[in-house]
């Protein structure tokens, strides 16, 4: 059962169509991530499910109701910000009592249901021991945890979180992505993360939205907006080094770098298409070499491929070699709209 | 539950409802007055008689053709246009002294701060006490030191009469104002100058330039619109301003000091002639106007970040 | 007279001294601190016309004062027969201040300009604490027009309106009664603490705000408990400078209020302390100093923060 559902969302600023006609079903428990460039409506979206911004066109409905015309605090969502949004004046536990409060005269919270809670909430996310401390006295890591605290204590429906992990550094964010994944499959809540990080989406998502221009690209799970992107744009957009493309009559194709790889190393070379590959630059990456060159016929696109290290094949510079890519790997897409296209006999074509 | 929004969930609600009480209460007391200001111009009221009888551009022209309208319109245009030179040099320097540490700071911007903290009025008795006639302690400096007396440089008096002679209390008043105007100017100014991101700054020391290279290339020219406002504000609060010459000389001797709030003041509330005093004041609007907008413009276009 | 006798019988050494022995303690410190080598005295060479400039700013703003310091505590004839204004030559004496909080209105003028300043502030917070969160955060392109036209009316001198105001004040039948001041002062007060405040409350990150939001309040409860209280700095310095606003302002208090009881302090000393042509100095300048000084103390401790609040104002928000 879908818990929110978005139907023909848009919002304009004046010439800026920042949302452009989103249709999107948010399931009961699922870490829905959306994902996308920086400038491709995502954060937007989020604010309008919040209530912070008003669509243009399009109806929300969580819950069942029908909240667009509701401010944020009628619809039974919270929201984790990306600064987390702290209140400077208050300390940690009147931060997370705060949304409490707010409830206080309609579900009849006392004093003692609201410590409760708070004590409940605060010791979950372990920062039971920091109830008395001012946010500034905080780490990021914690204060991250405060937040999420802050907007989990009221039970919402939905928990918003925009980019919440961008704040710190590198080695927290992989233990940080971890704790909320667990956090949010324990307790069971529907997430909606915002994210421009594919690794952060491909990591935390159920399933993953991918947004460009104010629309929505593809919807999926992580492994199958990899494997089996909707569009040249998703292809391109998730994977590091991204997908190779290249140009051929009518079509465009691409393979991703650890899928091309010198022939000698495919099993079945009859279900593979073999390139003449020149060699221009090699990077090693640790567990990988990175090579830059040129596949014979297609001098002006520069193609990569990831070959693993324990791979013990000499790649000299300025040597040409036979590379192949099974044709599986292989995907077309449209060279005018940039859609996928499925056909087999192209790959004769290529 | 029935889930509804209530009127002050609406940005535009209680945006309109915020501003109003202030905007009204303002329309109120100054629109009103204002329109009437203009009525008054037209009409023949004064102390005594209440009634408003409309009389035309009488009071306007009867204001115009008046030489000592003319005069006192002269005089304050030259106050303002003088003393902004002054302020405006005197305030670019001391900001740029009070945007630097040093030891003692605190206190000598304490000292620097007093003739604009203090109220004009007050402070004018002070200078009133210092240009005196006849116990003047600049005098008695001058005295002592042989620039006055009987065989003084400056005069054979004993006295120079600071706010007795023509030329002196000129001079007197312009720098009475520059005195007490110079540290609003110079704060105005160290607002913008703490506005340059220090990134530039930086960008500047690394490349090599000096102090005085800073300032004149990278300082100034960043902070010239905050210039241009700082100067324009004390010149609005300047050429309204009738305090200084009220305690310091009436407009005397003659007419010499006599500015055209002072006049206004004088022809309309001492002389009971309410609408020929509310004409007087009025002569300044236009030119305030123009003050102003050209200042808000300026504002609008200085993008300091 | 004892201590203060003495202070005042040896001012200007006792001041040079002062400044000396300061001069003096720096130097030192710094010898100790980085050594007392060729390097350091040739900073200190290097650093002092800076100073010099300094000091002679400080001499140009504060003479006035220190006259008025000094002429406080002088006999009548000591200021009057063959005057020498730097020297006491006689004994100092406290009769003029005494003769200021007794035999004058001064109490009077202190407690009238206390009271209209209090009245005043609470009208311009009521007023402006709301309009300058609406210009800052609530209302878009017409707030901002609005802002510019509250801006201007703060521009508009009371030299202007000064002359139909009076008729506003006798109509209400205000006059004479400090009540006046209180109705027309908010003229400018409140259109100066908007810009302030529009300015402090810019500061305040939005998603703050938004936070509170989606926490369950509506705007009102978020501006009262998260705004408000983020931004009480910048109100307190606020309050400080409209209070000083109406301490200084002398035209509308001079028309406004005729009998001497009534009337404030920066209409009432100059005004009523001196009887025609008969000036009664020391009292005068013991007046003037006594304000000046509070003042130009609660300007300087608040003098960033208005600062700050004049660049956010100034910034487009």
């Amino acid at each position: 059962m879908s818990i929110v559902q978005l139907s023909g969302l848009k919002k304009y600023f004046d010439a800026v169509h920042a949302v452009d006609g989103v249709d999107l079903a948010i399931d009961q428990g699922e870490f829905l991530v959306i994902l996308g460039p920086s400038g491709c409506g995502k954060t937007t979206l989020m604010r309008m499910i919040a209530g912070l911004e008003k669509p243009t066109a399009g109806q929300i409905h969580i819950g069942g109701d029908d909240v667009t015309d509701l401010p944020p605090r009628k619809r039974g969502v919270s929201m984790v910000f990306q600064s987390y949004a702290l209140y400077p004046h208050m300390n940690v536990f009147n931060n997370i009592a705060f949304p409490l409060k707010a409830q206080r005269r309609e579900k009849k919270f006392n004093k003692r249901i609201i410590r409760e809670k708070v004590e409940n909430t605060a010791r979950l996310l372990e920062i039971d021991m920091l109830l008395d401390r001012r946010p500034r006295q905080l780490s990021g890591g914690q204060r991250q945890r405060v937040a999420i605290a802050r907007a989990m204590v009221t039970q919402p429906a939905v928990l918003l979180l925009d980019e919440p992990l961008s704040n710190l550094d590198a080695k927290l964010r992989a233990n940080a992505r971890d704790e909320l994944k667990d956090f949010q499959r324990s307790s069971n809540i529907t997430a909606v993360f915002v994210t421009h990080d594919q690794i952060e989406a491909m990591g935390l998502g159920d399933r993953i939205v991918v947004m460009a221009e104010g629309k929505i690209q593809q919807i999926g799970t992580p492994q199958r907006i990899y494997d089996d992107p909707a569009n040249e744009f998703v292809a391109t957009f998730l994977g590091s080094p991204s997908m190779n493309i290249l140009s051929s009559d009518g079509f465009r194709f691409g393979f991703r770098p650890e899928h091309f790889l010198p022939k000698t190393l495919h099993d079945s070379p009859e279900n593979s298409r073999i390139f003449q590959y020149y060699v221009k630059r090699v990077e090693y990456l640790g567990s990988d070499r990175l090579v830059y060159g040129y596949i014979h016929g297609h001098d002006n696109d520069l193609t990569l491929a990831k070959v693993p290290s324990n791979v013990r094949v000499s790649l000299d510079i300025e040597g040409d070699y036979e590379f192949a890519v099974h044709n599986s790997d292989i995907k077309f897409f449209d060279t005018r709209s940039g859609q996928r296209i499925e056909a087999q006999n192209l790959a004769e074509a290529v | 539950m029935i889930a509804r929004a209530h009127p002050f969930d609406s940005r535009r609600v209680v945006g309109a409802l915020f501003l109003a009480p202030a905007l009204l209460y303002i329309v109120l007391i100054v629109g009103l007055p204002f329109l009437l200001a203009i009525a008054f111009g037209f009409s023949d009221v004064t102390v005594g008689n209440t009634d408003l009888n409309f009389v035309g551009l009488q009071n306007y022209l009867a204001v115009w053709e008046n030489d000592i309208f003319r005069q006192v319109f002269e005089t304050t245009v030259r106050f303002t246009l003088i003393s902004q030179i002054f302020i405006l040099i005197f305030a670019n320097i001391l900001a740029i002294i009070f945007t630097q540490n040093f030891t003692g700071k605190w206190f000598a911007r304490f000292i620097f701060i007093l003739p604009w903290a203090t109220p004009v009025s007050l402070a004018m008795i002070g200078w009133l006490w210092m240009l005196d006639t006849k116990y003047s302690p600049i005098d008695y400096l001058l005295l002592q030191t042989g620039f006055l007396g009987p065989n003084g440089i400056l005069s054979s008096n004993r006295n120079l009469f600071w706010l007795a002679t023509p030329d002196l209390s000129q001079i007197s008043v312009i720098f009475v104002q520059v005195w007490r105007m110079t540290p609003l100017a110079t704060v105005i100014l160290m607002a913008g100058l703490s506005s340059i991101p220090t990134d530039i700054l930086d960008q500047a020391e690394v490349d090599g330039s000096r102090f005085m290279r800073t300032l004149l290339q990278i300082k100034l020219p960043l902070i010239l619109p905050i210039m241009v406002i700082a100067l324009l504000f004390s010149m609005i609060t300047m050429f309204g301003d009738m305090t200084v010459v009220y305690v310091l000389t009436r407009g005397g001797p003659v007419d010499y000091t006599r500015v055209l709030g002072l006049y206004s003041f004088q022809v309309g509330i001492e002389g009971g002639n309410l609408a020929q005093g509310a004409a007087i004041s009025l002569f300044a609007f236009p030119l305030l106007l123009a003050m102003a907008i050209l200042m808000l413009r300026t504002a609008s276009r200085a993008e300091v970040r | 007279m004892g201590l203060l006798g003495w202070i005042l019988q040896n001012f200007w050494s006792l001041l040079v001294i002062l400044f000396l022995a300061l001069v003096a303690l720096r130097i030192a410190w710094r010898f100790h601190r980085y050594g007392a080598n060729r390097a350091e005295l040739s900073y200190i060479l290097r650093r002092s016309p800076f100073y010099l400039v300094v000091l002679t700013f400080c001499f140009f703003a504060a003479a006035p004062f220190l006259i008025m310091f000094m002429h406080t505590f002088k006999t009548d004839g000591d200021l009057y027969r063959r005057p020498q204004p730097f020297v006491f030559r006689q004994e100092p004496t406290l009769e003029h201040l005494d003769a200021l909080f007794n035999n004058t209105a001064y109490l009077d003028f202190i407690r009238n300009s206390v009271l209209v300043g209090i009245a005043v502030v609470l009208i311009t917070l009521l007023l402006s604490l709301p309009a300058a969160y609406a210009l800052a955060r609530l209302t878009g392109r017409w707030g901002e027009r609005a802002g510019i036209l509250m801006f201007l009316v703060y521009l508009v001198p009371p030299t202007l309106l000064f002359i139909p105001m009076f008729r506003i004040v006798v109509l209400l039948g205000l006059k004479d009664s400090p009540m006046s001041l209180v109705v027309v002062y908010p003229s400018f007060t409140v259109p100066f603490s908007m810009w302030l405040l529009s300015g402090f409350f810019k500061a305040v990150p939005p998603e703050l705000e938004e936070a509170a939001l989606v926490d369950g309040y509506n705007r009102v409860e978020a501006f009262l408990r998260v705004v408000l209280p983020l931004s009480l700095p910048g109100i307190i310095s606020t309050i400080v400078f409209t209070f000083t606003l109406t301490l200084h302002e002398f035209i509308y208090g001079l028309v406004f209020i005729a009998n001497t009881s009534q009337r404030t302090l920066s209409v009432g000393v100059p005004t009523e302390l001196i009887l025609g042509d008969v000036y009664f100095w020391q009292p005068l300048l013991a007046a003037a100093l006594i304000i000046a000084v509070p003042v130009g103390l609660a300007y300087n401790l608040f003098l960033d923060s208005l600062v700050q609040g004049f660049t956010m104002g100034a910034v487009k928000g």
